[in-house]
């Protein structure tokens, strides 16, 4: 091919190759507008939704009025749901096979497996030494966190009595638990 | 009557004129007769998307939105805006067309 043909070549393909990249950019931009008008950025508000969210929450997180006296029992998350503050759904301890309430599951194990009078007597009696140990050489670990989770468990009389030993029956009963 | 009616007959453009049509436009006609340009246009499409010129393009537009609010943004702004930054994108030396 000669010189200037292979220009000319060159020229016309660039050229078209224009030609194509701006139909193809005016398909983008069409795109992008049709996306700007109907709102389908999802990006562009929610990020100026979030930031003042954000601002609010740390608001309040900051306002010193709002402490934990308020509304103790009808807290609001952020789905602007409420709970209650002891959960309800019933639950059959593995252990002792009694239906037990998803928020006093966890005080009650301890009590049945380990920390209830009743509990470790029949716990010795029938497991290993080194059980025993366990149980016998911490028993003030034992008390105190559940002393901690009743004065933080926001119940209505909360009353942070170590009822623990009291229950001697090994049953761990709490008539004041109302909920 | 229908306006259709009167209206002005239609040129006979090709005749009348004296002018050829340009190689450029001869070029033009047979890939679109052929169907080439389309297969063309679909070919590039694919390819400035995988090497991400498309989302570039598209971030680029989302800022000037953004900037602008989305109300106020017309299509024509946006062309202008990613017809240059589009073009450069290959270097100018390649593509030649009406700046």
């Amino acid at each position: 091919m000669s010189g200037p043909n292979e220009d000319n070549n060159t020229q016309l393909s660039s050229h078209i190759f224009g030609d194509l990249l701006d139909s193809i950019i005016v398909d983008v931009a069409s795109e992008c507008h049709r996306i700007a008008k109907l709102g389908l950025d999802r990006n562009l508000e929610e990020e100026e939704e979030e930031m003042r969210l954000s601002a609010q929450a740390r608001a309040r997180v900051a306002d010193p009025s709002n402490s934990s006296e308020t509304n103790t029992k009808y807290v609001v998350d952020i789905f602007g749901q409420t709970h209650p503050s002891v959960a309800t759904e019933i639950f059959e301890c593995m252990n002792c096979g009694r239906s037990i309430a998803a928020g006093r599951f966890a005080p009650h194990l301890e009590k049945c497996m380990g920390k209830g009078r009743k509990a470790r007597l029949k716990v010795t009696r029938s497991s290993t030494a080194a059980q025993n140990r366990y149980l016998r050489g911490s028993p003030v670990s034992t008390y105190s966190p559940y002393s901690n989770s009743t004065s933080t468990n926001r119940l209505s009389n909360g009353t942070p009595s170590v009822a623990g030993e009291e229950y001697s029956n090994g049953t761990y009963e709490e008539p004041w638990n109302k909920t | 009557m229908k306006h259709s009616v009167n209206r002005p007959p239609t040129p006979d453009a090709a005749e009348d004129q004296g002018k050829e049509p340009t190689l450029q436009e001869i070029i033009n006609i047979k890939l679109i007769e052929s169907g080439e340009k389309e297969r063309l246009m679909e070919l590039l499409r694919e390819r400035l998307i995988d090497c991400g010129w498309k989302d570039e393009m598209k971030a680029l537009c989302r800022a000037h939105v953004k900037k602008k609010g989305r109300n106020n943004v017309t299509v024509d702004d946006l062309v202008h805006l990613i017809t240059p930054k589009g073009r450069a994108y290959f270097g100018h030396s390649k593509v030649v067309g009406n700046q």
